[in-house]
C-alpha cells in the first residue's frame, strides 16, 4: 500500500489555491485514488466543485449549534467519491478562525475514522497565515507534504517568499511550487527561476483560461465539465506529479532586491 | 529566549486578579469574569467572603471561536435580577482579550439601569498594576471617580511598583520564601525591651485590608507596654487617614480607628491613608529625623520595606510582613528580626474589626508566661 499523502497548499489570498486543489482531488479521484479534500478557510468553497454547486454544513457551524458531531454530519461524498469537508469559521470580526480550525480539526481526526484509508489529503489552507491556528494542520503533524501556489507577478511571488521563511521557521519541508498563470510576460521562466533559486522546483504551469473560471461559476471542477480540455490535461499531469513526488526540501528564501530583480 | 530576557521568574499575582480587587475597592456589588470558567477561581471565592459577589461567563472552546456576546449580556441580566445591584464590573481574560472580544456591546444588550464598569485587561502584564490602572480608567469613564482620584492612585500605583522593585519581591531573580524568625523569641525581646524601658516606635504600614491583623500587633504592645506600666515610652504611627482612597478603603480606615480608639490606643501621627503605604515612608522617614531619632527600637508591620532605612540605623529594627517571600529582603535591608503573618489574607477579608494576629497573641502569651515565672 502506498503511503499516504497529506498535503497542503499554501499562496496569497485570491491566487487559486481552491480551484486547484479541487480540480487536483478529482483528476485523482480519476485515477481512482481515495482522496479527501479539507477546506479551511472561513469562506469554504474548497469543495464547492467537486459538489456540483452546493454548499455543505461545515464543522464550526455544527459546533456552534452545539450539536454532537458526527462523520456523517461533515464528510459528504462528490466527484468520484472524493470526500469533503469544510471546517468554517466564526462570523467575520468575531471570535477566533484560527482556534477554530485547531478544534474543528482536532474534531474531525477524532470521529472521522476513514480518514486513514485516504491515499491523498489535501488541505485548503487560507493563504494569510495570520497567526498560530492557521498552521494547525501542520503544526500537529497532519500535514507531510506543502505546496506554494503562485504567479509570475510581485506580490504573490512576494507572498511565496514569505510562506518559504515560515515553512523553513517551524521545519517543514517543500515539495514543489506550482504556478497559476495571470498571463504576465516571462512568467513560466520567471516562477520556474524563483523555484529553483529557493531550491525546489515547478510542478506545472496552469495556463489562464477562461474555461476553469465558467466550470466554477457552474459548480463543477474542469476535469467534470471539460475533461476533454487542454487545461484538464494539465490539472491532470499536476495530478500526477503530486502522486509520484517523493523529493522535498526546506526551502530558503530570497532577498527582497532579487525577488522585484527576477519580476522586473 | 537569551537568559538575559528572563526578567520574570515566579508567576506574578494576575492583573485580572489586582483589576478584581480594585472593583471591590470600588465598592461594586458583581464583577462578572468574561472568560473561561476556572479563571481566578481562588479570588473570586475569597473576594466572595469580602462580600461582593463574582460569577463568570464560563466561556468555553465554542465561547473562544465564536466569541460570547449573548453570554455576557444574559449574565449582566441574570446578576442584576439575582443580586439587585448598585454597581457592577465586567472584567476581561485572556481568552476574551485575545479573541477580541467587546465588552461595551453586550452591556448595552442587556439594558440596564445600573452603571457597569468594564475592565478590557488580561494577565500578560508584568507589572499587575497595570490591572488597577485599567479598572481605575475604566471607572473614570464611567464617572464612578474623579479625575483627580485617578491621577492619585495612578502615582501611587508607580510607587508601589518602585517600592517592589527596590525591595520587594520583584527585587531579586529568585527568592526563597521563608517563615521568617520564631514568633515568641521576638515577643520575648519586645518584652524585654520595653521592661528596660526601652522606647518604642510602632509603625503600621498596611495595604488596605491587611491593617485590620497588622493592627492587632500595634494594640498588643500597647497593652502590654501598658501592664509593664511603660505605655509613655511607645509612639504609635499608622496609615488610617480616612479621607483618602477609594470608598471600600476609606471604610477599612475608619473601621481600625474605631477600634483604635475603642481599646483606648492613641495613634500618635497619621501617615497616610490605606492606599499610600508606597509614598508614607518618607513621612515616617522625616517624622523620626524630627521627634524621634532617639528612640530604640521598631516595630514596622504591612508593608516595611516602603520604609526607607536612612532615620533608622541607630534603632533595632523588628519588622511584621505577610509576604514569605520577603523576609530575605528585609533582612538584606537591615532588620533584625523578620517575622510572616502567615494566612493573613484571607482571614481579613469580610471583616470590619481588628483581628487577632499570631504575632500580637504571642506577645500577649508570652509576657504572661514571664510574668507567672517571675511570681513563682
Ligand atoms: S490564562 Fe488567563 S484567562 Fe486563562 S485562567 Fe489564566 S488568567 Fe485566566
Amino acid at each position: 500500500m502506498m503511503e499516504q499523502k497529506r498535503i497542503a497548499i499554501y499562496g496569497k489570498g485570491g491566487i487559486g489555491k481552491s480551484s486547484t486543489a479541487s480540480n487536483v482531488a478529482a483528476a485523482c479521484a480519476d485515477e481512482g485514488y481515495k482522496v479527501m479534500i479539507i477546506g479551511c478557510d472561513p469562506k469554504s468553497d474548497s469543495s464547492i466543485t467537486l459538489l456540483g454547486g452546493k454548499r455543505i454544513p461545515t464543522i464550526l457551524d455544527l459546533l456552534r449549534q452545539k450539536i454532537d458531531v458526527k462523520e456523517e454530519d461533515i464528510v459528504y461524498e462528490g466527484y468520484k467519491g472524493v470526500k469533503c469537508v469544510e471546517v468554517g469559521g466564526p462570523e467575520p470580526g468575531i471570535g477566533c478562525a484560527g482556534r477554530g480550525i485547531i478544534v474543528a480539526i482536532q474534531k474531525l481526526r477524532q470521529m472521522c475514522k476513514s480518514i486513514d484509508d485516504m491515499d491523498l489529503i489535501i488541505y485548503d489552507v487560507p493563504g494569510d497565515i495570520v497567526c498560530g491556528g492557521f498552521v494547525a494542520p501542520i503544526r500537529k503533524g497532519l500535514v507531510n507534504e506543502a505546496y506554494i501556489l503562485t504567479s509570475g507577478e510581485y506580490m504573490p511571488l512576494y507572498a511565496a517568499n514569505n510562506i518559504c521563511k515560515g515553512l523553513a521557521k517551524i521545519d517543514t519541508p517543500l515539495s514543489g511550487i506550482i504556478c497559476n498563470s495571470r498571463s504576465v510576460t516571462r512568467e513560466e521562466e520567471i516562477v520556474r527561476k524563483f523555484s529553483e533559486e529557493i531550491g525546489s522546483k515547478l510542478m506545472a504551469f496552469i495556463p489562464k483560461e477562461q474555461i476553469v473560471q465558467d466550470c466554477e461559476r457552474d459548480g463543477f471542477s474542469v476535469l467534470e465539465k471539460a475533461p476533454d480540455s487542454p487545461v484538464a490535461g494539465v490539472y491532470r499531469e499536476l495530478a500526477h506529479a503530486i502522486m509520484s513526488n517523493d523529493s522535498s526540501v526546506l526551502p530558503s528564501s530570497l532577498e527582497d532586491e532579487r525577488l522585484r530583480e527576477l519580476t522586473r | 529566549m537569551a537568559e538575559n530576557d528572563i526578567s520574570i521568574i515566579h508567576p506574578r499575582p494576575s492583573s485580572i486578579v489586582a483589576a478584581l480587587y480594585t472593583l471591590r475597592d470600588l465598592n461594586v456589588d458583581v464583577a462578572i469574569l468574561h472568560g473561561p470558567p476556572g479563571c481566578s477561581f481562588k479570588h473570586a471565592r475569597l473576594l466572595e467572603e469580602d462580600g461582593i459577589h463574582v460569577v463568570t461567563t464560563a466561556l468555553d472552546e465554542n465561547g473562544f471561536i465564536f466569541g460570547g456576546r449573548e453570554e455576557l449580556s444574559t449574565m449582566l441580566v441574570k446578576v442584576n435580577e439575582m443580586f439587585n445591584p448598585k454597581l457592577i464590573g465586567v472584567v476581561g481574560t485572556c481568552v476574551s482579550m485575545i479573541i477580541g472580544e467587546e465588552l461595551s456591546e453586550p452591556v448595552k444588550d442587556a439594558n440596564l439601569d445600573v452603571p457597569v464598569i468594564g475592565v478590557e485587561v488580561h494577565a500578560g502584564f508584568p507589572n499587575n498594576t497595570k490591572g488597577v490602572l485599567i479598572a481605575l480608567e475604566s471607572a473614570c469613564e464611567a464617572g464612578v471617580i474623579t479625575d483627580e482620584e485617578l491621577e492619585r492612585q495612578k502615582v501611587l500605583l508607580t510607587e508601589a511598583t518602585n517600592v517592589e522593585k527596590r525591595h520587594g519581591a520583584a527585587s531579586k531573580e529568585y527568592l526563597v520564601p521563608s517563615r521568617g524568625d520564631l514568633k515568641y523569641k521576638v515577643a520575648e525581646k519586645v518584652i524585654n525591651y520595653l521592661k528596660e524601658g526601652k522606647k518604642c516606635l510602632t509603625i503600621m504600614n498596611a495595604k488596605k485590608e491587611t491593617g485590620y491583623m497588622f493592627a492587632d500587633i500595634t494594640v498588643a504592645i500597647n497593652e502590654v507596654a501598658a501592664q509593664l506600666g511603660v505605655a509613655d515610652n511607645v509612639i504609635n504611627m499608622a496609615n488610617v487617614d480616612d479621607t483618602l482612597g477609594l470608598p471600600r478603603v476609606r471604610q477599612h480606615a475608619t473601621y481600625i480607628m474605631n477600634d483604635f480608639r475603642e481599646k483606648g490606643i492613641v495613634i500618635h501621627e497619621i501617615i497616610g491613608g490605606m492606599d499610600e503605604y508606597p509614598i508614607a515612608g518618607e513621612l515616617v522617614s522625616k517624622l523620626i529625623a524630627e521627634k524621634y531619632s532617639d528612640f530604640d527600637f521598631a516595630v514596622i508591620t504591612g508593608v516595611p520595606h516602603a520604609i526607607p532605612m536612612d532615620n533608622l540605623q541607630n534603632m533595632d529594627v523588628i519588622s511584621v510582613t505577610n509576604g514569605p517571600r520577603q523576609v530575605f529582603p528585609l533582612k538584606d535591608m537591615g532588620h533584625s528580626n523578620v517575622i510572616v503573618e502567615i494566612d493573613l489574607h484571607p482571614k481579613t477579608l469580610g471583616v470590619n474589626n481588628i483581628v487577632e494576629s499570631e504575632f500580637g497573641a504571642t506577645i500577649r502569651e508570652v509576657v504572661k508566661d514571664m510574668q507567672n515565672a517571675e511570681e513563682a
